[in-house]
């Protein structure tokens, strides 16, 4: 990091979001071809250090220089302009249009007023060459798969001579072949001299890709180095300020042998021929690539999906589901994948939310007791490690894990036989990842029987007592802890070497 | 802050409004001039209510004027045939099945609201005019429709019938929102259908009591029109109002993104649009400049609903 060669050099960047500090006096700087790392907990501050640089934030203080000059970014595309693409959490891209035309989306080739679509077929070809993507140019990009939508926006970025980009989460809801490309991709971008910042909650990743990591806590840069000193652990640390264990799940097992809850041939669109059965007090996990079929179990199972065949049996006594409400009131519970779109009004208290399933259990004459209510839920709260500062807030004023502890709580009120829970971790931050697993094991030490959907390894083989991967619709393997990792992930692509099929 | 101003501006603005126009004019604050505004407003009330109840529930209901002019004419029919209680009671059940049908219809299909209560409004209105042959019917027994016209348009402590039925029925929807289990699933389903499905809430059910009870509000204005004219008539109302019904939450403070606000909230907007009529009235100012001031305000209403989305990222 010569400061004579330095692309970018951030200088004490600072922003504050009403009492919040989100970043505070940042100083940094890239050089070309670099790929930098930046890790820490949700809420440390990468996202708005890196939307400051992109031009979607202004700084309250501070400088950014690029190739040598001062800049300021009033919008993203201004940035752009300069050099700088960031590709954010979410695609931004126009869903029904082409790809080519969406790379060339507010740069397009003219000729008067119209496209020059010759000039942009050339443009193209050479992009392609230059990152040996395979795209197609006429597909509609809301046809195509995630990783290659990504790429729509790589492509976006250098057809803007972009030289650094900023990635945000570009592996979070990625299959890890995808990932396998995206990071082949990277690398071939900083061997052509593109800067890469990349932000990212899988530590192995960053270990494993970039060659400078910085981490960030409340805010403040706390260690910036060459990504080979360090380890999971030593950015852990760095992150939380405290050496902590990361693998932690080394909990007595409640599972018993009675079995409690089976399914049998669940077959539909997605599905085919899919057969398990849970223990009581037992956590089975569900793991596999995304898109293998994992969420469509759950939604079959809760009545939220059809079924055309296949039997569900809870205790000896063959169900008919056929919405989550009859599910509900045969003791199967669902926390949905999404809990933004599927599981919260966001705009209704923490105790409304939590209440949702069960507001009959607190009627006073024809209406309702807000009394009551609110006192469960801070019950509730308690029990699945919420913090809130009231229990009228609103769920929208909450974080993510908390959010999510939201509808664990919703989950202990409802308290079914079986509880289905889809990735509940997704994009939360470590404190609250740990409180979640916290709270499964709880249920399961109780008798409840879980189902456990999740596409991060680690967190699937620490908390369950059995592991089924589905691959293409289909139970794969299965196996029992103590796991090997590796075994497991080769049964996402369709691997058993030696596992028995159950 | 944004969400305080967006809650509660409009309340400011009424107050506002109405002490520049107690000073201003003279004759505003008598107790004439409020019964005047009140006996204007009764049918918007009613409108509002239902508009705003729908909305909440995240949907719209623009057949609401053709329900309540197809309702009036089957009010006077069922009359004419059943007599006054069995006909008025048939009237109103009658905009409860529209309603019923509309909910039927656009849930049962997943139709846009929008677009699926404007394909109805035709609908409706047609049904209207087959209903009385194309033209206007009248309530034959000249006892009955003076009845009829006594209890609506009679005053019982300087206010008219018709006012009693409207700030009743807005109370009831009002609190059966606020207080029961139906009224917090309602809010729910509003504000995230899909997580109500999944949280078990019967939202199909939900959404279909909303139209229906739509119906019935645009029953209760075809059976006061039908009392006060002691006919029926194809325009007996006209769309502006159910626009004008669903501007009025709006501008009170409900958001149209559904999930939230008040019953209170589309009352408040429709006395801000009567106090402005009123007002500008009195101080003798054009009536083209009241539409103008009328459709700033509903803009603005609109705009700080969307400020206030955005603000919160």
């Amino acid at each position: 990091m010569n400061s004579s060669t330095a692309l970018v050099r951030v200088h004490e960047l600072t922003k504050t979001f009403g009492a919040t500090r989100a970043v505070r006096s940042v100083s940094l700087s890239f050089t070309e071809g670099e790929i930098i790392g930046l890790v820490g907990e949700n809420g440390a501050g990468k996202s708005t250090l890196a939307k400051m640089m992109a031009g979607v934030y202004t700084a309250d203080s501070g400088t950014i220089e690029f190739n040598g000059s001062e800049v300021s970014f009033r919008s993203p595309f201004e940035a752009l302009r300069t050099g700088v693409a960031m590709m954010a959490q979410e695609i931004m891209l126009v869903p029904d249009a082409t790809v080519i035309e969406n790379v060339f989306l507010g740069s397009t080739p003219r000729r008067g007023i119209l496209p020059n679509k010759s000039k942009m077929r050339s443009d193209f070809k050479d992009l392609l060459e230059l990152t040996k993507f395979e795209l197609d140019p006429d597909a509609v990009v809301s046809r195509l798969r995630l990783a290659d939508q990504q790429k729509v926006e790589i492509l976006r970025s250098l057809s803007r001579n972009a030289k650094l980009i900023i990635m945000d989460e570009p592996s979070a809801s990625l299959t890890a072949d995808e990932v396998a490309r995206l990071h082949a991709t990277i690398r071939e971008l900083a061997r052509r001299g593109v800067t890469i910042l990349l932000i990212s909650h899988f530590l192995e990743e960053v270990l494993d890709l970039t060659t400078t990591t910085i981490v960030m806590r409340d805010g403040e840069v706390v260690k910036v180095g060459p990504t080979k000193d360090e380890t999971i652990d030593s950015l852990v640390a760095g992150m939380v300020g405290r050496s902590l264990e990361t693998r932690y799940f080394d909990t007595d097992s409640a599972a018993t042998h009675k079995v409690r809850f089976s399914v049998d041939g669940l077959t539909n669109s997605s599905l085919h021929d899919i057969s398990f059965e849970i223990h009581e007090g037992e956590i089975l996990g569900l793991a596999g690539l995304i898109g293998a079929g994992r969420t469509e179990i759950a939604r079959a199972i809760f009545g939220a999906d059809a079924l055309e065949s296949g039997t569900v049996t809870l205790e000896g006594e063959q169900l008919t589901v056929s919405s989550p409400r009859d599910a509900i009131k045969q003791g199967i519970y669902m926390i949905p994948e999404s809990r933004k779109e599927e599981g919260l009004i966001l705009e209704a208290s923490i105790s409304e939310n939590m209440m949702l399933s069960t507001l009959k259990r607190y009627r006073k004459g024809g209406s309702l007791s807000a009394r009551k209510l609110d006192k469960r839920a801070v019950e509730l709260a308690g029990q699945v490690d919420l913090r809130y500062s009231k229990i009228a807030q609103s769920a929208l004023s909450l974080s993510g894990g908390n959010q999510q502890k939201i509808l664990f709580g919703r989950a202990v009120e409802v308290a079914p036989k079986v509880l289905i829970v889809d990735e509940p971790t997704r994009g939360v931050d470590i404190a609250a990842k740990r409180a979640i697993h916290q709270t499964l094991l709880n249920l399961a030490k109780s008798g409840m029987s879980i189902l456990f959907i999740s596409s991060e390894i680690e967190e699937v083989l620490g908390v369950c007592d059995r592991v089924l991967v589905i691959h293409q619709g289909k139970v794969q393997a299965q196996f029992t802890a103590p796991f090997d990792q590796q075994q497991v992930v080769a049964a996402f692509f369709g691997q058993t070497s030696g596992v028995k099929n159950d | 802050m944004i969400e305080k101003l967006r809650s509660y501006g409009i309340v400011g603005v009424f107050g506002l409004l109405f002490v520049v126009l107690a000073i201003s004019s003279p004759s505003f604050l008598s107790w004439q001039n409020a019964a005047n505004i009140l006996d204007q407003s009764s049918i918007l009330f009613i409108m509002a209510t239902v508009l705003t109840l729908c909305i909440i529930a995240g949907i719209f209901d623009l057949s609401v004027a053709a329900t309540a002019t197809a309702s009036a004419i089957m009010t006077v029919n069922a009359i004419n045939a059943f007599g006054m209680v069995l006909g008025v009671i048939v009237g109103v059940g009658f905009g409860g099945v529209l309603g019923l049908l509309n909910g039927l219809g656009i849930v049962g299909t997943n139709v846009n609201s929008f677009i699926g209560t404007l394909a109805t409004s035709f609908a409706f209105r047609g049904l209207g005019l087959i209903l009385c042959s194309g033209g206007l019917v009248g309530i034959t027994n000249k006892d009955t429709a003076t009845a009829m016209r006594s209890a609506f348009e009679g005053k019982f402590l300087g206010i008219k019938g018709a006012i009693y039925i409207a700030l009743i029925f807005s109370a009831i929807v009002g609190i059966f929102l606020s207080r029961t289990i139906w009224g917090r699933n309602v809010y729910a389903v509003g504000g995230n259908a899909q997580a109500a499905f999944l949280a078990g809430i019967r939202t199909n059910r939900i959404l279909i009591s909303c139209y229906v009870i739509s119906g019935i509000g645009a029953g209760l204005a075809g059976m006061i029109y039908a009392g006060r004219y002691g006919s029926g008539a194809t325009n007996a109302y006209s769309d502006t109002i159910a626009f004008t019904a669903i501007a009025a939450p709006v501008v009170g403070g409900v958001s149209v993104f559904g999930g939230s606000g008040s019953i209170w909230r589309g009352i408040l907007g429709i006395l801000t649009f009567a106090l402005i009529g009123n007002g500008l009235n009195l101080l003798g100012v054009d009536t083209t400049y009241q539409l103008t001031a009328l459709g700033l305000l509903i803009f603005a209403a609109v705009a700080a609903d969307q400020v206030f989305r955005r603000s919160r990222g």
